[in-house]
C-alpha cells in the first residue's frame, strides 16, 4: 500500500535543476533505498519531502493526503521524521535529554507549568529508543562528548523519537568504520519492523542487504527501480553508477 | 549641504564597520570608540606638531595599528568560538577604551576650532559651501575610492571578497586568514579614526562623541546591506541627509528617525538594499 | 519522585542566604538593587542564556515597565499593585510588538531591530518632557506604604518586599525551566533546525520565550522605579543595555542562579570601586573582557561544569538518576 507518493516533483535553483520531474513512491512497511552518485539530488528530495524548503513544482503526497507546501515543523506532525547526513543533535544536552525532547514535541510543548521529569510515558518513550540505539550507558553524558558512531547512534534516535510512521534517512552510515557500519545497519533493520523507511545511501553492501526496493538517482531523474537483484543486473546502472565496480 | 558632509562621515564609519563584518562576522562595537580615539589622536598630534596634514594621517595609522594589536590579543582568541563572543567584548572595549581617554585627559573633552586654512565658505557656483564640510567630502570621497580600489582591484582585495563568502576556503588554499583578518580589522579601524579625526574640528572632542556615532553607523550598515561597501556609500549619504534634515526641525529626536528607518529597511529587505547573506 | 527530593534542598538554600543579605552588604539599598537586577538579568537570561537570542534592546521594557509604574504612581496615584501590574503589562504589551517585529529576521538583524526599538523608545521618552520628565527622568514618585506599618521608605522594609516578589518570581522561573516548554526552548537554542524537523514551531517558541522575558524584564523595572522613587531616562538608554549583558554573562548565560550571582558581583564591583577609584566603568570593563576571554561560562557556568565533569569521570551506571 502506497503512503508516500510525489509527483512531478521539481527543484530548480536558478540554472540547476536538481530534481527533475520524479515520480516516487513508497509502500507501506518496506525499507527502501535511494542510491546515486554525488548530486543526483538525493538530499534535495528529502528535504522538499521533509518541508525544508518547497519545491519548485510537484506533488507531495502522504497517506492521501497533500503534504507539498507544509513547513517543516507540520510536516514532522505529519508522523514523518528525518534523520540527517552531518550530525544534527542538539550539543550541550545529555543524551536522554536528546531524546526526551524529540519525545515530548508532538504533545506538551507548551506547557509551562509540570516538570517534565515527571511526565511518566514522554520519560518512558525516550527510555525505549535509548536502549533501541543501545545508548544507555551514556544516558547522562553531554550528546557533544561522545563518539562520532555514538553520535550517529543519537542522530537516529532523535528521529525514532517523535515514533514517526514514515522515516527519512539521509546517509546514515556517513564517516562510519566497516564495524560500526554493520551495528547501524542491524539497528535499522531492528526498527524497520513496523516502520517506513526510505534510505539514502552510498555503500552498496549496505544498500543491496537491507532494502526491499532500490531506486536510482541520476542528474534529478529515476534511472531505475526494483528489487535490488534487478538492480545489480540493470545495464544502465551499472554504466553510470556502480561502472568500475564489480557489482 | 551639512548632509553631504555629514554622510560622508557615516561613510566612513559604516564601511569600516561593513568590512569588519563582511570579512570577520565580527559586530564591532568598540567603532565609535575608535572614532573617538581618531578624534583625540588628530586633536593632540596636531596640538604638539602644528600640522595640519601630518596629525590627519598620523592619527589614523596610529590608532589603526592600536586597532589591530587589540584585535590580535583580545579578539583573535574568540574566533570559532560562539558567534557573540566577538561581539560582546567589543562592547567591553568600549568601556574600557572610553573610561582610559576619561582618565587620561578628563571627562569634559575639548574645544576645537576649524584650522585657519578651511575657515570660511566657497562659492561653488550653483552654492555656497563652508570650506571645511567640503573638505570632509572630497577627503571622504577619495579614500572611499582607494578602499573600493583595494578591495576589487588588487589581489589582496580579491582574497578578501573571497573570504567573505567562504573563509575555510580562503585557508585551504594557504592563505594566512588570521593575519588577514588583523588587516582587515585595521583598514576598519583606520577608516573609523579618519571619521573622527575628520569630524573633530566641526564637533570637538569629549570621550562620549562615538557613543551615539557608532549606533548611527549600525542604522546606516544595516540600511546599506551587511558587508556591501556600495550600500555603505548609498546608505551613508541618505541617513546623513535624513539625519540633516530631521535635527532641523525636530532637534535630537530628529535621530529617531534613522531607526524607523532602519526597521522599515530591515523588515521590507531581506539583508538591506544591497546586501547579502 | 526521588530526583526531586535530591535536588530540591540546594534550590531553597538561597532563601536564607537573601534573608541575610542586606546584613552583609555595606547597605540594604545596594542589596535591594541586587534583587531588582537579578530579576532584570533573570528575564534576560531566558531569552539569552536559554532560548539563544541575543536582545540589544531589553532596557525597552525594564524602562517601560519603571516608567508605567512611575506614572501610575505619581500621576494616577493608584495603589501600587495595580501601578506594579500596570508597569508589568505595558513591558510586556511592548515586548509583543518588539518581539513580533525584530524575529522576522535573525541573528545580528535581530539584535540590531531589538536596539533600534530600543533608541527610539529612548528618543520618544526624551521628546515626551511631560510624561517623562525627559532628560531629568520621572521624580518626585511617592513613597509606597502598605498595611500593616510596611513602608517601602525604609530600606529593610523596601528589601524584604523585593525578596518576597523575588522568591515568588524564581520559583515560577524554575518551574518554567523545568517544564517542556522549558525543554523547547533550550532546544531552539541547541539547534533549531533539529528542533523544526522533530516538530517544534520555533518561531512560535521563540515569541513566546520573547514575551515571558519582557514581562519579567518589565517587572524589574517597576521595582526598580518604587525602590528609587525616580525614573532616569537612562533606564531606556544605552547602558542599561549593556549592563543586564554584563550581569547575565559575569553570572553565566544559561544557569539558574546566573543572573542573580551576576547581579551580585556587579553591583558590589562598582560599589566598591567607586570607592577606590572614580571610575568604575573601566574595572567593570576589564572584568567583563577578562571573563569573556577567560571564564566564558560565567561563575555559575564553571561550577555546573565542574559539577558535571565530576559526574561523567565517576560514571553513572545504567539506569540510575
Amino acid at each position: 500500500m502506497k503512503i508516500l507518493e510525489t509527483k512531478e516533483l521539481t527543484k530548480s535553483f536558478g540554472g540547476l535543476t536538481a530534481v527533475a520531474g520524479v515520480n516516487y513512491q513508497a509502500n507501506q512497511g518496506e525499507l527502501s533505498t535511494i542510491i546515486g552518485p554525488n548530486g543526483a539530488g538525493k538530499t534535495t528530495f528529502f528535504n522538499m519531502i521533509a518541508g525544508t524548503f518547497p519545491p519548485t513544482s510537484g506533488e507531495i503526497w502522504f497517506r492521501g493526503e497533500n503534504i507539498t507546501h507544509l513547513p517543516a515543523h507540520e510536516v514532522s506532525r505529519k508522523s514523518i521524521a528525518r534523520s540527517y547526513q552531518i550530525i544534527n543533535i542538539f550539543p550541550n544536552l545529555t543524551v536522554f535529554e536528546n531524546l526526551r525532547i524529540a519525545s515530548q514535541s508532538r504533545k506538551v510543548t507548551y506547557n509551562f507549568w509540570k516538570d517534565v521529569e515527571e511526565l511518566e510515558d514522554i520519560n518512558q518513550k525516550a527510555t525505549k529508543v535509548l536502549e533501541t540505539m543501545m545508548l544507555q550507558d551514556r544516558r547522562e553524558t553531554l550528546a557533544a562528548s561522545l563518539p562520532y558512531g555514538e553520535q550517529r547512534h543519537l542522530e537516529i534516535g532523535i528521529a525514532l523519537a517523535t515514533e514517526p510512521e514514515l522515516l527519512l534517512m539521509d546517509e546514515p552510515t556517513a564517516g562510519l568504520t566497516p564495524d560500526e557500519t554493520i551495528r547501524i545497519m542491524e539497528l535499522i533493520q531492528t526498527i524497520a519492523r513496523g516502520l517506513t523507511i526510505i534510505l539514502v545511501a552510498h555503500d552498496m553492501d549496505v544498500v543491496m542487504r537491507v532494502s526491499d526496493r532500490i531506486t536510482v538517482l541520476h542528474q534529478g531523474k529515476i534511472l531505475a527501480e526494483g528489487k535490488p537483484g534487478d538492480i545489480q543486473k540493470n545495464e544502465e546502472v551499472q554504466r553510470v553508477y556502480l561502472g568500475g565496480q564489480r557489482y | 549641504m551639512i548632509g553631504l558632509s555629514l554622510g560622508v562621515i557615516y561613510v566612513l564609519m559604516a564601511s569600516g564597520l561593513s568590512i569588519i563584518f563582511g570579512l570577520l562576522r565580527v559586530v564591532n562595537f568598540a567603532h565609535g570608540t575608535f572614532y573617538m580615539l581618531g578624534a583625540y589622536g588628530f586633536f593632540y598630534i596636531l596640538t604638539l606638531s602644528g600640522h595640519f596634514w601630518v596629525a590627519l594621517v598620523a592619527a589614523p595609522i596610529t590608532i589603526a595599528a592600536i586597532g589591530m594589536l587589540t584585535e590580535i590579543v583580545t579578539i583573535r582568541p574568540l574566533y570559532g568560538t560562539t558567534e557573540i563572543n566577538p561581539l560582546l567584548l567589543t562592547l567591553g572595549l568600549t568601556y574600557v577604551f572610553v573610561d582610559v581617554i576619561r582618565i587620561s585627559f578628563g571627562l569634559a573633552g575639548e574645544p576645537t576650532s576649524i584650522p585657519q586654512g578651511f575657515a570660511g565658505a566657497i562659492d561653488l557656483g550653483f552654492m555656497i559651501f563652508p570650506k571645511y564640510r567640503f573638505f570632509i567630502i572630497l577627503v571622504g570621497a577619495a579614500v572611499i575610492s582607494l578602499v573600493w580600489l583595494f578591495v576589487n582591484k588588487t589581489n589582496i582585495g580579491m582574497v578578501i571578497r573571497a573570504g567573505t563568502k567562504d573563509s575555510e576556503m580562503v585557508q585551504i588554499l594557504g592563505i594566512n586568514v588570521r593575519r588577514l583578518w588583523t588587516m582587515v580589522f585595521g583598514i576598519g579601524i583606520a577608516l573609523a579614526s579618519l571619521a573622527g579625526a575628520l569630524a573633530a574640528p566641526i564637533s570637538g572632542i569629549n570621550p562620549e562623541m562615538g557613543e551615539f556615532t557608532v549606533i548611527e553607523a549600525f542604522v546606516v550598515v544595516v540600511v546599506g546591506g551587511m558587508g556591501s561597501l556600495a550600500g555603505s556609500v548609498v546608505a551613508g549619504l541618505l541617513v546623513g541627509e535624513i539625519v540633516a534634515i530631521t535635527t532641523l526641525y525636530y532637534g535630537q529626536a530628529g535621530h529617531a528617525s534613522i531607526f524607523a528607518l532602519m526597521v522599515i529597511v530591515l523588515l521590507t529587505t531581506r539583508y538591506g538594499l544591497f546586501g547579502e547573506a | 519522585m526521588k530526583t526531586n527530593k535530591k535536588i530540591e534542598w540546594p534550590y531553597w538554600v538561597h532563601v536564607p542566604i537573601l534573608i541575610l543579605l542586606p546584613f552583609i552588604c555595606p547597605y540594604s539599598a545596594l542589596a535591594t538593587n541586587i534583587l531588582i537586577y537579578g530579576i532584570f538579568a533573570m528575564g534576560f537570561n531566558l531569552l539569552l542564556g536559554y532560548t539563544g537570542l541575543l536582545s540589544f534592546g531589553h532596557a525597552s521594557f525594564f524602562g517601560l515597565g519603571a516608567f508605567t509604574t512611575g506614572l501610575f504612581l505619581l500621576k494616577l496615584k493608584t495603589h501600587v499593585g495595580v501601578a506594579i501590574a500596570a508597569g508589568v503589562l505595558m513591558a510586556t504589551l511592548g515586548g509583543v510588538v518588539i518581539g513580533y517585529i525584530s524575529l522576522k529576521r535573525r541573528e545580528v538583524y535581530f539584535a540590531m531591530l531589538t536596539l533600534a526599538f530600543s533608541q527610539l523608545l529612548f528618543f520618544i521618552g526624551l521628546q515626551m518632557k511631560d510624561l517623562t520628565g525627559g532628560d531629568n527622568g520621572l521624580a518626585g514618585i511617592p513613597i509606597v506604604k502598605l498595611p500593616l506599618g510596611i513602608n517601602l521608605g525604609r530600606p529593610l522594609h523596601s528589601y524584604y518586599f523585593m525578596f518576597v516578589i523575588f522568591i515568588v518570581v524564581s520559583y515560577f522561573i524554575r518551574r518554567l525551566l523545568k517544564s517542556p516548554f522549558g525543554k523547547a526552548m533550550q532546544a531552539v537554542r541547541e539547534n533549531e533546525n533539529r528542533a523544526t524537523s522533530c516538530g517544534y514551531n520555533t518561531r512560535r517558541i521563540k515569541f513566546i520565550s520573547f514575551i515571558l522575558s519582557t514581562l519579567i524584564s518589565g517587572l524589574s523595572g517597576s521595582l526598580y522605579c518604587i525602590q528609587l522613587r525616580f525614573v532616569p531616562l537612562e533606564t531606556l538608554g544605552l547602558n542599561t543595555n549593556g549592563e543586564v549583558i554584563f550581569m547575565t554573562l559575569i553570572g553565566g548565560l544559561g544557569t539558574f542562579w546566573g543572573p542573580l550571582v551576576g547581579s551580585s558581583v556587579f553591583l558590589l564591583l562598582i560599589d566598591l570601586t567607586s570607592k577606590i577609584i572614580e571610575r568604575w566603568e573601566l574595572i567593570v570593563g576589564l572584568v567583563f573582557i577578562g571573563f569573556i576571554m577567560f571564564l566564558n561560562r560565567g561563575i555559575c557556568g564553571l561550577i555546573e561544569k565542574a559539577r558535571s565533569a565530576r559526574k561523567q569521570r565517576r560514571g553513572a551506571p545504567a539506569g540510575s538518576v
